[in-house]
């Protein structure tokens, strides 16, 4: 059985230890490249958001590399990415028709660990629920490593990334919670020797929807950019808090809630009220400045952008909301990152 | 105080019902005039571009209200029906309305969350202190929640016109589509021709759809399309239930072999191309039409 399922950034990693835990190999085809994109935008639907066209073109690449079982995320709620799979299923079922294609709903997870999973892997529950508790840990991982390179980018940006390909190997071998212990470690001693420094530097949050805080490829690099002019980035998304969300052990939401509260009194659906909320507790910790991105017609973060411009006029934060669809260019985003950044040391001075 | 409800968005659904509603409780009401080419200009100062028309439109008549009085009348929309969603906008345009406006009028806003009764009987005790009245009232105005229509009269050719009811209803959005499909001799079928009944039946695809006003518009396709020669869907541009399900819509019909048209609307769209577009789908039914019954002497 080759199984595929969508790149999500650095936590393909944790997503690929987690179906090789459960017996499976692991096909996903060749990294994200322009090719998935314009495969996707072929196969979308017009009006379609971004996550649609970037998941379903890696989806083609997947089976043209010979993936067989396909694993999407599902779950309908407000937001569309709950009806992805529907059209995701029926638009491959055209291409190609040596293949199984399964939606693993989000918010049910007692089907999820007792039933779902262990039918399509052929595995006990008792082994499905301790891949997820290592995929937890393991993502949790990667949120760490995250944190260090956003900050060592910042600071010395060239030795950043050639501590890159040894980081992700460091994260990449390792198959137990004892392990994950120690690469944290490792990882920590990896980075340490670059954290010596007085200046200050710029501090900028970034909030937005999920996927296109995630995937490098969807945001065009924006982290690394922004690394590049000596900017750290300070994000709160990831896969490690998304899984904590959806299993309910997440401590910190009622927080995001809470802060969010003064400009969003309700969610409305996807990760709007998280985007807002971060950005208020950016803005009351202290920040220079916030980029806000988001899938072009994105619903729920068009109504998050209405609440970040009044946050960031009252508390006199430069915002900067950038929509991407398939058409966004990346010398236009970092024109316009550049004059962002700019425009914070001036007022900085 | 006087209470304003803009005549948008949800409006063509429940406004009779609300304006009926503050008239038996003796609440002075003032309902913003029906959509102009102003009252949208003034809109899209508001509100950023890459929301859909509907909103651009409600915040328009927000701005038309904000001098003329003291309260506006804005529900939050969560979920009706036990636990089906209504579209994010729906829910966001209360914080849009309470930030851009902030000042200039207070904002009557209840939480609808599955308690469509309750929610206007608390609502209705803000006004009376007599409990018994906001019953009768709400008894009094709930006839007026009712949109069934009678079927159309049989001979002439039908077009299903798919759209939310706030963009059908609105006279400024819909009317050169229905004047132009009426002109070419057509008679127009929407959803409310249907028995409530079937809008929320949960067959077939129906079920797997969680957001309330896209199942009716999913049935209502399902089930009227037998009965039209052609389905004419009006999407507002940025619409994001509608980008998924026109788009199961029109696989289907495809299917069945009945034409479909999608209408992409925003604030740019001109009449005219409307117009031609519209008599190009028109001539393709009548062709149909006639390659399934010939005429004969």
């Amino acid at each position: 059985m080759k199984v595929a399922f969508p790149y999500l950034g650095y936590d393909t990693i944790a997503l690929k230890k987690f179906v090789e835990m459960l017996g499976a190999e692991v096909c996903l085809g060749s990294p994200l490249t322009a090719r998935t994109l314009s495969l996707g935008a072929k196969y979308s639907p017009e009006l379609i958001c971004l996550p649609f066209k970037i998941t379903l073109g890696s989806f083609v690449e997947a089976l043209e590399a010979g993936a067989d079982t396909l694993l999407m995320a599902a779950g309908a709620r407000k937001c569309r990415f709950g009806y992805y799979h529907y059209l995701q299923e029926d638009i491959l079922k055209k291409i190609s028709n040596h293949h199984q294609f399964y939606a693993i709903s989000q918010y049910t997870p007692y089907e999820f660990f007792f039933k779902k999973i262990p039918k399509i892997f052929g595995v006990s529950p008792r082994r499905v629920i301790y891949a997820t508790w290592l995929l937890l840990h393991h993502s949790a991982l990667i949120d760490y490593y995250r944190k260090l390179i956003r900050l060592a980018r910042a600071i010395d940006f060239t030795s950043a990334q050639k501590k890159e390909s040894e980081a992700l190997r460091i994260i990449e071998n390792v198959s137990n919670l004892s392990a994950i212990r120690k690469a944290k470690n490792k990882l920590k001693e990896l980075f340490q020797p670059l954290f010596k420094f007085k200046k200050r530097i710029i501090k900028i949050g970034l909030v937005g929807e999920i996927y296109l805080m995630l995937e490098p490829f969807a945001n065009h690099d924006i982290e690394k950019e922004l690394g590049k002019m000596g900017v750290v980035v300070i994000g709160r998304r990831s896969l490690y808090r998304h899984l904590k969300h959806l299993l309910h052990i997440d401590t910190s939401e009622l927080k995001i809630i809470i802060d969010a509260y003064k400009y969003l009194k309700d969610s409305p659906g996807g990760e709007a009220i998280k985007t807002v909320g971060e950005a208020h507790g950016f803005c009351k910790t202290g920040i220079d400045g916030i980029i806000h991105i988001y899938p072009f017609t994105c619903m729920p973060e068009n109504i998050a952008y209405e609440a970040l411009e009044k946050m960031a006029h009252d508390y006199a934060i430069p915002l900067l909301s950038i929509s991407i669809d398939e058409h966004t260019s990346k010398t236009g985003l970092l024109t316009r990152l550049e004059a962002f950044v700019e425009l914070i040391k001036r007022k900085n001075l | 105080m006087t209470i304003g409800i803009p005549r948008a968005l949800l409006y063509y659904r429940y406004g009779e019902f609300w304006v009926h509603f503050f008239k038996k409780l003796d609440v002075d009401i003032v309902v913003s005039p029906p959509t102009n080419k102003k009252i949208l200009d003034q809109g899209l100062k508001y509100i950023s571009s890459e929301i859909c028309l509907p909103v651009k439109i409600i915040c328009g008549h927000l701005d038309w209200l904000k001098n003329k009085v003291t309260h506006v009348f804005l529900p939050r929309f969560v979920e009706l029906n036990g636990g089906l969603y209504t579209c994010p906008k729906m829910i966001g345009i209360v914080d849009i309305a309470r930030l851009r406006f902030a000042g200039q009028f207070q904002l009557i806003a209840p939480k609808i969350k599955n308690n469509f009764y309750w929610a206007h009987f608390w609502l209705g005790l803000r006004f009376t202190k007599n409990p018994l009245k906001v019953k009768w009232a709400l008894k009094e105005a709930s006839t007026y929640l009712k949109h069934t229509q009678p079927p159309p009269p049989n001979g002439k050719p039908k077009i299903l016109l798919l759209s939310h009811f706030y963009n059908i209803y609105d006279d400024y959005i819909s009317r050169t589509i229905i004047n132009t499909f009426k002109n070419q001799g057509f008679t127009i079928i929407t959803k409310e021709h249907l028995d409530n009944k079937l809008l929320t039946s949960t067959k077939g695809f129906a079920k797997n759809i969680r957001w309330v006003y896209e199942r009716e518009l999913y049935n209502a396709f399902y089930y009227l399309l037998p009965h039209a020669q052609g389905v004419c869907n009006i999407i507002s541009f940025g619409c994001g239930p509608d980008s998924l399900i026109s788009e199961i819509m029109l696989k289907e019909a495809q299917a069945r072999t009945k034409p479909f048209m999608q209408l992409i609307i925003d604030e740019h769209t001109s009449p005219t191309g409307l117009v031609t577009r519209i008599e190009a789908f028109c001539e393709i039914i009548k062709k149909q039409c006639l390659n399934i019954a010939p005429i004969t002497n």
